[in-house]
C-alpha cells in the first residue's frame, strides 16, 4: 500500500525526490503519511481537496481486496 | 466538441504507465484499452480519448456511483498536468456506464425542464461534478423557456433551472455544503440520489 501512494504521489508532483511514505500499523487502521515538498502540497491535495479524496477513495479499494482499513495522512 | 487535442498516441503511453502501475500496485484484476474516439455527429459530449475497462473487479470500479472510477479518471487527469478545461477530453468507462450516465442526465434535465415550464418555479438538481453539470447545461441550451445556471461551490455546486425570464436564487447559505477537506477520513455522509 505504502508503494501505491508513494508512485500516485510521486506522478502527481514537480519533486518526486521528496515524496516520502511512512506506514503506521495500528490494530484496526493503518495509516498511510505522505509527505511532499511544501511546493507540491497543492498537487496532491488539489481544487477542493479533490485529488486528496481520489487517492483516498484509490486507497480505501485496495484496502477492501485485502479486509484491511487504510487512511492517508497528508503532512503539511 | 472543439477540434481533438489529444489522442490515444500522445497521451496513452503515459497513462498506460501509470494505470499499469496503480492497478498493480492496488491489486485490482482489470484489463484496460485506450482508445481514440470518432468524433460523433451532435454529440456534445464526445472525449478525444477513451479508456475503458474489462475483467473482474470492473464492479468495484462502478460501485458508489462509479467512485474508483471517476477516482483513477481525476488522479490519472492530474498526472497529465491536464487543465480542468480540458477534463471532459478524456473518459474512463466500463459497461457502457458513462454513456448511460449521459443519457440519464440528459432525460432529467428535459423533465426538469418540463416540470420549470409548467409550475414557473425553479428547480435544483442535486450536487454534481463540473462534467456532469455541464451535460445539464448543453441539454437546454436550446429550450428558450428555461434557462440554467451553476450554484454553489466545491463538491456542493448544482445546477438550477429557472423559468427564462426569472433572477437568480439567493446562494445557499455558507457552509451548508460540505467544506474542503485536507486531512482526515473523506466524508461519509452521501445523500439520495436525486
Amino acid at each position: 500500500m505504502k508503494q501505491l501512494i508513494e508512485d500516485i504521489a510521486k506522478a502527481l508532483v514537480d519533486i518526486p525526490e521528496e515524496v516520502s511514505v511512512r506506514e503506521v500499523q495500528g490494530e484496526q487502521v493503518t495509516v498511510l503519511e505522505l509527505k511532499v515538498a511544501p511546493s507540491d502540497l497543492g498537487k496532491v491535495i488539489g481544487k477542493q481537496g479533490r485529488t486528496a479524496r481520489s487517492i483516498r477513495t484509490i486507497l480505501g479499494a485496495a484496502g477492501m481486496k485485502l479486509n484491511r482499513r487504510f487512511t492517508l495522512e497528508i503532512l503539511e | 466538441m472543439t477540434q481533438r487535442k489529444y489522442s490515444a498516441s500522445s497521451i496513452g503511453p503515459q497513462i498506460d504507465t501509470f494505470l499499469r502501475t496503480t492497478l498493480g500496485n492496488g491489486g485490482f484484476q482489470v484489463n484496460y484499452s485506450i482508445q481514440d474516439v470518432d468524433p460523433g455527429e451532435d454529440d456534445f459530449e464526445t472525449p478525444d480519448v477513451v479508456v475503458k475497462f474489462s475483467g473482474q473487479d470492473v464492479d468495484l470500479l462502478l460501485s458508489n456511483r462509479a467512485e474508483l472510477l471517476l477516482a483513477m479518471e481525476h488522479v490519472t487527469m492530474e498526472m497529465l498536468r491536464m487543465h480542468s478545461d480540458d477534463h471532459s477530453r478524456v473518459s474512463f468507462d466500463a459497461n457502457d456506464y458513462r454513456l448511460l450516465r449521459i443519457e440519464e442526465l440528459r432525460l432529467s434535465a428535459v423533465t426538469a425542464a418540463e416540470k420549470v415550464k409548467r409550475t414557473g418555479v425553479p428547480f435544483r438538481f442535486n450536487p454534481m461534478n463540473s462534467r456532469e453539470r455541464r451535460v445539464i447545461h448543453l441539454a437546454l441550451r436550446n429550450e428558450p423557456a428555461v434557462r440554467s445556471e451553476s450554484a454553489g461551490s466545491g463538491p456542493g455546486r448544482q445546477v438550477v433551472v429557472y423559468p427564462a425570464g426569472m433572477a437568480s436564487l439567493p446562494e445557499p447559505p455558507r457552509g451548508s455544503a460540505p467544506p474542503p477537506r485536507r486531512g482526515g477520513p473523506p466524508p461519509r455522509s452521501r445523500g439520495a440520489r436525486r
